[in-house]
């Protein structure tokens, strides 16, 4: 952006939000370039406004000045989903983290997108009632985000993803409209399912500004077990065979050696090292069915393969367990400076296969790929580790990431289960849509966003993309967990 | 060209004046008839129909077809009959691909052999496809516990008026790739392409079920009771609250004012214990908890109760899940009512007479954040009422969703909301 137009802009954005919260210094809007990928762009503007009417207006003035929009909270997205790829306002949403109603009687709660996704199940834990969708950086990530991708979580096996929980939505359109789309009902809106669509649809449509979600009591006791095996095959098949006994599992995870060897040591959850790979299993009950339900499992468990069946006894060992799942991503470092998070999804019964093919992809390239991920529905997280100051590196990681997004299309599945296509994956898009589903889409996007302002550059295949604006040198790849400051419990 | 001339130059069959009796919508009657046989040959379909141009109604098992107002246009009936295969089903993943014109009957029973369904219910699944349950959201009892739908749909291919066949979605139970469109196309009644395929995952059929009744003097603590009970972690899978009009039309005889009828389902000790829990709540709401012999086509009957045939009209009242009581108290006495209270629903059949006044009370009594809507009616009433009440906040994006995806208008044009 030429630099008159940016300081207009930046005069009438200050008009909007205040002096304070409205900001254009290299040095200040550096800190926006980049989010939990390793892409990265610098913003012109960054705004932070403090309430919905103020959004609507910064989307106005945006729009009126053909300026593109990235919103975004935490910048968790390990897809790229919140890099300012073109440039332009990054609206962000650190003001905007109330939790606005907890409304017990009916089922709802009502949030501001900044809220984070942890911090409202506490703040219904003491009613009684949780918010399903529990991506593992919930510590972190927050709900706009969640809306944004349609985030998933280990939970959502059983009780669905984000856009199961969403029941409304207010948004900030570029005409400068704020629309309420759906709300309090837990039945259907009349007219089209805007809502629905709005969810995962990664801010391409419009700003959301404003979430109804439905709350769930909690369950009374979540039993959890770790079946340890010899190799992730056997623990595939006992995946299938748990899912054929007619049990859905709250959770099933799973966890290979070279996972489990860096969950331990960073986290000692109390993996066996020796193991060739775990699952980690949940289920939701009653006393009495819970612990029907997990002796009915662990004997599943046994009967395919697995060496030693253990069995959390209470909240402190359950929470152990989690922990080194939780933990899993940052537990890397320990294993190697830098990593690369995929986030296919395969059919459950094509996990084995795809599984030895990931494999086949680590013992020719002579990189390690880690695996860590939601078994219980085909979601697979293979982390490739590297080392981003060995020059060319990188360059392979993602050939090899590409690889393995084409394996996982290949065996009827998906190259985002909950990250979402961002910027990273705009191209792989192709290898599940063809130009006719794309085109649909993109006249889809153009009734809210006429002139591709925002959240430009992602979700669609690249057409004629500006590169990004700047790159980190070598080494430098921006790691989540340092750049929003967490500790261990981040990602997935 | 005239009216006529148009359709005279469309392919597809001419059809027989008994046909066209048993394909009319709201008292239109169509001049063509297109059975496509898939996704591609309805595409090809459209695009003859775009290009003539020539109104299209979209046919499944005809029984959500007294849903929405009067099309401005009807000349071609688009019917899925012919598209009526399992493409795909694979029980270890609970996964399944099927097409649109598949009686949900059908796939239950192809799904029930490996010990799954879809535990979608909407009325009259011997008839009831598979792209109509989609296009008109219908829904059935079983969305108190698991939900629409839209929760079910993983994937969809949608034949449009471009000529094109496009896809969303795709066949695993987690997926964000690309723009949700399968939400877009529940529940737009067929306005914004036709349904040629859709993926649905699937669950395998609960270990145990039971259904537990209670009897009330009022609705108001039954429906307590039912909201009560959908705030307990054993919520029960259907709940449903009858007078005793709509219980005689069930098949039970009992002489009760009001009843709580609640379908539990689980594992088996989870049922047990969710048994006595209702049975727990209905007695502290006041409520009788009696001994009796449920027909077994009970549950059955009050799922059809909600799509009737001939010239009764069926309204549905969507709420908060706290706000149905001033709903419940502007019912007319002869109405015969089933409320959903964990879904904040109250249907009710009227005679065509009474529409107008009861349309009008209701709507201001379902208050700011309430819907009421006409579920079924008779061409006679249609054009004296607004079928689907104001437009929704969000209409202007929703017109324009339409005219992007269906730029003539060709598709069920005046059925949806606002004119849609």
């Amino acid at each position: 952006m030429e630099r008159a137009d940016r300081d207009g802009l930046l005069l009438r954005l200050r008009g909007v939000v205040g002096d304070r919260y409205a900001f254009a210094d290299p040095y200040e809007v550096r800190l926006y370039q980049y989010d939990a990928s390793p892409e990265t762009a610098l913003p012109d503007i960054v705004v932070i406004p403090g309430t919905a009417k103020e959004v609507a207006q910064v989307v106005k003035i945006c729009a009126e000045a053909r300026v593109p929009i990235t919103a975004r909270s935490a910048a968790s997205s390990l897809a790229g989903g919140t890099v300012p790829v073109e440039g332009g306002v990054v609206i962000t949403f650190a003001r905007m983290d109330s939790i606005l109603e907890i409304d017990i009687d009916n089922l709802r709660a009502v949030v501001q997108p900044g809220v984070v996704n942890l911090s409202l199940s506490q703040a219904l834990k003491p009613h009684g009632y949780y918010y399903v969708p529990d991506p593992s950086s919930q510590g972190a990530c927050t709900i706009g985000g969640n809306v944004g991708t349609n985030a998933g979580g280990p939970h959502t096996l059983l009780y669905g993803v984000t856009v199961n929980h969403v029941t409304g939505l207010e948004i900030a359109l570029p005409s400068g409209e704020l629309v309420q789309v759906g709300g309090r009902n837990a039945a259907e809106a009349i007219g089209y399912d805007l809502t629905g669509l709005l969810v995962g649809s990664e801010g391409t449509l419009g700003v959301v500004t404003r979430v109804w979600v439905k709350i769930q009591p909690l369950p009374p006791v979540q039993k959890t077990l770790l079946a340890v095996y010899p190799d992730v095959a056997t623990a595939s098949n006992a995946v299938s065979a748990i899912v054929g006994t007619g049990i859905l599992p709250a959770a099933i995870e799973m966890m290979d050696k070279l996972s489990i060897q860096a969950i331990e040591a960073a986290s000692h959850a109390g993996y066996p090292l020796d193991a060739g790979a775990v699952l980690l299993l949940e289920v939701d009950g009653t006393p009495a069915v819970a612990e029907e339900l997990g002796e009915r499992m662990a004997k599943v468990c046994r009967e395919n393969g697995a060496s030693e069946v253990r069995v959390a006894r209470n909240e402190a060992e359950r929470q152990a367990l989690w922990k080194g799942r939780k933990g899993a991503f940052s537990a890397m470092g320990r294993l190697s400076s830098d990593f690369y998070v995929m986030d296919g999804v395969v059919p459950r019964t094509k996990l084995p296969e795809t599984l030895a093919k990931i494999d086949a992809i680590s013992a020719r390239t002579g990189f390690k790929i880690c695996n860590v991920f939601h078994a219980g529905d085909g979601n697979l997280h293979p982390l490739v580790l590297f080392d981003a100051f060995e020059p060319g590196q990188y360059e392979t990681v993602l050939r090899i990431g590409d690889e393995i997004l084409k394996l996982c299309a290949d065996a009827g599945g998906s190259v985002t289960g909950e990250h979402g296509i961002g910027l990273e994956k705009r191209e792989n898009i192709r290898y599940v849509f063809s130009d006719d589903d794309l085109e649909v889409m993109d006249r889809i996007r153009r009734v809210f966003d006429p002139h591709g302002l925002m959240n430009p550059g992602k979700v669609f295949p690249g057409k004629g993309l500006k590169p990004s604006a700047l790159r980190l040198p070598p080494g430098h790849l921006p790691r989540a967990a340092a750049a929003l400051g967490a500790k261990d419990d981040l990602w997935v | 060209m005239g009216v006529k001339a148009r359709t005279e130059v469309l392919p597809g069959q001419q059809i027989s004046v008994e046909q066209q009796q048993r394909l009319s919508v709201d008292g239109l009657l169509p001049s063509k008839i297109m059975r496509p046989v898939d996704a591609e040959d309805a595409a090809r379909g459209l695009r003859v129909c775009d290009l003539t141009p020539a109104a299209v109604v979209v046919w499944g098992g005809g029984t959500q077809m007294r849903l929405g107002s009067v099309p401005r246009r009807y000349d071609v009936a688009f019917s899925t009959d012919a598209m009526t295969r399992l493409l795909e089903y694979e029980p270890a993943d609970l996964t399944c691909r099927v097409e649109a014109g598949m009686p949900l009957k059908d796939l239950q029973a192809a799904l029930r052999a490996h010990g799954q369904r879809l535990p979608l219910d909407p009325p009259h699944p011997e008839r009831a496809t598979v792209g109509g349950m989609l296009a008109a959201n219908a829904n059935g009892l079983s969305r108190a516990r698991y939900g629409t739908v839209r929760d079910w749909v993983i994937g969809i291919a949608v034949a449009y008026p471009s000529g094109k066949v496009a896809r969303a979605g795709g066949k695993v139970v987690k997926n964000v790739a690309g723009y949700d469109l399968m939400k877009l196309h529940v529940g737009a009644l067929g306005t914004l392409g036709v349904l040629a395929e859709a993926n649905f995952k699937v669950q395998a059929i609960p270990e145990a079920a039971a259904t537990v009744l209670g009897h009330f003097e009022a609705p108001m603590p039954a429906i307590d009771a039912a909201i009560r009970l959908a705030h307990q972690y054993l919520a029960p899978s259907a709940s449903i609250v009858l007078n005793r009009d709509a219980l005689w039309a069930c098949g039970m005889t009992a002489d009760w004012r009001w009843t709580l009828a609640l379908k539990l389902e689980g594992y088996g000790r989870e049922v047990e214990a969710a048994r006595d829990l209702a049975i727990r709540f209905v007695r502290e709401a006041g409520g009788r908890v009696e001994g009796q012999d449920i027909p077994a086509a009970f549950w059955d009957a009050a799922r059809d109760w909600s799509a009737p045939d001939g010239d009764i009209v069926l309204l549905r009242a969507i709420t908060p899940l706290q706000a149905m009581q001033p709903v419940v108290d502007q019912l007319p006495a002869d109405a015969s009512v089933i409320a959903q209270p964990a879904s904040g629903l109250i249907d009710l059949r009227l005679a065509p007479s009474a529409t107008a006044g009861v349309l009008e009370r209701l709507r201001a009594a379902a208050g700011g954040e309430g819907q009421v809507v006409v579920l079924a009616a008779p061409p006679s009433v249609k054009p004296a009422i607004d079928v689907w009440g104001p437009p929704p906040p969000g209409f202007p994006i929703m017109r324009a969703l339409k005219q992007a995806l269906d730029p003539n208008g060709i598709l069920n044009p005046g059925r949806f909301v606002g004119g849609i």
